[in-house]
């Protein structure tokens, strides 16, 4: 990894990963400072979500309000913390690489002395950290939130709500590393958006149809997205380890394999 | 200092270099020409490592460019023909980052290459005009010292003072010892910078030639007006081995290609009351020289 050109690219996008990670930091303080009010009301909307047809509770993961991370998992990890996510990991891979290669600014990184290994090192890294960014501001907005909001008045399992933060990075880290290879092959910055933005919420698509109907369960079988199941892991039935293990696994191997092959292909620069 | 054997690359629709050998000096300057399409772009990336030849290489200071990536870029200055450079930087950032990058210490050179070129480093680069971000891209490919110095299209965008600022740049450092590979279309600022001149068409090195050969090949239209009609009809009789192009009352056209001195000397013979000189462009230069290469074969 070059790092200068790490240091020189965190300090371009630095002021986007905060946008994004203040963002969701508000919008989950947002979140435990309505499930007082909410919590109280709890049979009623538990009531509410029994009445909805099951997909669409299993889908949105929306799991009952009886405890305040069964709540942040529903109203947050579920639906609205996956799209901010998946947009960041299309839009700043496609950035990273693509377009500096579409644009022709990457020949100028090129023609200094470093190797086409360290800068494709250099912007995986960038990546990475932009998604460590924005997940670490989040986790210490919930843990903020919980002291601040809920005061041990409420149920909170913090081991819980840890793990899932631990499983939504580990998710974008498999699914930047896939955006990223697709990048990293690019001539065209538009493409390569097209085709990882493709990838992405196919993956997300088919698996929140699978979700949404048993008749097609298969589906979410061959999305990386099902490997990520924040419901379970808030009710205590998800299997975490082999889960980990293959979207690091899956991250690990996406980002090896686009460097390696960053470092061999022809460059119209 | 710069080798270039045998390059060959096919692209999948056919087109490519083939079989490229050229040798540039220490020192010496070296135009590259050709029409757009040709190859230039294609051997400069190969010169750069940015593409893996299928067959030969390309050697600066005797270091393979593919190969050995990480290394050979310490000696080498680039300027590519499209400028593109990471948004949302100033020139001055910009420059700072590529000084870090090429591990330059010295920023004497930069400072100087800035005042020289006159332009205002603290301007973000989205706002820059052309001309502005070609000055930069001059800077980051000469600050660092390198030994060789790869220029795409050097002038395009730059303003005729600003040309003349950078011949006169490049002529000091080849002075100081720096080898320059140039690609060009502008025959002026060839011939004003180059010892000599490769020419590339279709893929295929046509000539590599002396600049001087290739000054001779230029055919140049003089457009001469005579005092009154009579100098005019004898001067298009008399010029024996002047190509007269045209006549028109006092005005002779003459195609003169490297006979100057046969053309001077009919032209004093008469009161002469201007003269008008069309260049012929490098363009037609090319279509003329690989006609008759044509024709040879």
């Amino acid at each position: 990894m070059n790092a200068t050109l790490y240091v020189q690219m965190m300090k371009v996008n630095l002021k986007g990963f905060l946008n994004y990670a203040l963002g969701s930091a508000f919008y989950i303080l947002l979140m435990f400072w309505l499930y007082p009010s909410m919590a109280s009301n709890a049979k009623a909307i538990d009531e509410l979500v029994q009445a909805m047809p099951e997909g669409v509770g299993r889908a949105f993961a929306l799991t009952g309000f009886d405890s305040a991370e069964a709540f942040i998992s529903g109203e947050y990890y579920g639906l609205i913390l996956v799209l901010i996510l998946a947009i960041v990991c299309v839009q700043l891979s496609t950035q990273l690489m693509a377009k500096l290669v579409d644009q022709g600014a990457m020949a100028y990184l090129l023609a200094t002395p470093t190797t086409r290994g360290k800068v494709a090192g250099a912007q995986a890294a960038v990546l990475v950290s932009g998604l460590l960014l924005i997940m670490a501001v989040t986790t210490l907005a919930g843990l903020a939130g919980d002291a601040w909001f809920l005061d041990g008045k409420f149920a909170f399992d913090t081991t819980r709500f840890l793990q899932m933060n631990a499983a939504a990075f580990l998710l974008f880290f498999a699914v930047g590393g896939i955006s990223f290879l697709v990048s990293a092959c690019s001539n065209d910055e538009k493409k390569a958006r097209g085709i990882s933005g493709l990838i992405t919420f196919g993956f997300f698509s088919f698996d929140l149809l699978g979700k949404l109907s048993e008749n097609i369960d298969w589906m979410r079988d061959i999305s990386i997205f099902s490997l990520y199941r924040p419901a379970d892991i808030v009710n205590g039935t998800a299997r975490l380890a082999p889960a980990f293990a293959l979207l690091f696994a899956i991250g690990l191997v996406a980002f090896a394999v686009a460097v390696v092959w960053f470092r061999k292909r022809d460059l119209p620069l | 200092m710069l080798t270039v054997h045998q390059l060959t690359k096919r692209f999948s629709n056919g087109k490519g270099i083939f079989d490229i050998s050229f040798t540039v000096n220490k020192g010496e300057v070296f135009g590259f020409l050709g029409p757009n399409g040709a190859g230039k772009s294609t051997t400069i990336r190969h010169i750069m490592g940015f593409m893996k030849p299928d067959g030969g290489f390309v050697q600066v200071k005797g270091l393979d460019t593919w190969r050995e990536q990480g290394k050979v870029q310490a000696s080498i200055g680039y300027l590519p023909g499209e400028i593109a450079f990471i948004e949302g930087m100033t020139g001055q950032s910009f420059l700072g980052f590529m000084a870090a990058m090429q591990g330059v210490r010295d920023l004497r050179k930069r400072d100087q290459l800035i005042e020289r070129l006159q332009f205002d480093v603290r301007t973000p680069i989205r706002k820059m005009s052309k001309g502005m971000k070609q000055k930069v891209g001059i800077v980051a490919a000469f600050m660092h010292d390198p030994a060789v110095i790869i220029l795409d299209e050097p002038t395009s965008g730059l303003d005729p003072l600003m040309q003349k600022v950078f011949i006169e740049l490049v002529l000091e450092e080849k002075a100081r010892g720096t080898t320059f590979l140039m690609s060009s279309h502008s025959f002026p600022e060839i011939e004003r910078t180059c010892d000599r001149a490769a020419i590339i068409k279709d893929g295929r090195l046509v000539a590599v030639n002396d600049i001087h050969e290739l000054q001779s090949l230029q055919r140049k239209l003089f457009e001469v007006t005579f005092a009154d009609a009579a100098s005019a009809q004898r001067f298009a009789a008399n010029a024996a081995g002047l190509a007269i192009e045209s006549h028109k009352e006092r005005s002779v056209r003459v195609a003169v290609q490297g006979n100057y001195e046969a053309f001077v000397q009919e032209t004093a013979k008469y009161k002469v009351r201007n003269i008008d000189v069309f260049t012929q462009n490098l363009e037609d230069i090319f279509m003329n020289y690989y006609d008759r290469e044509g024709t040879i074969r």
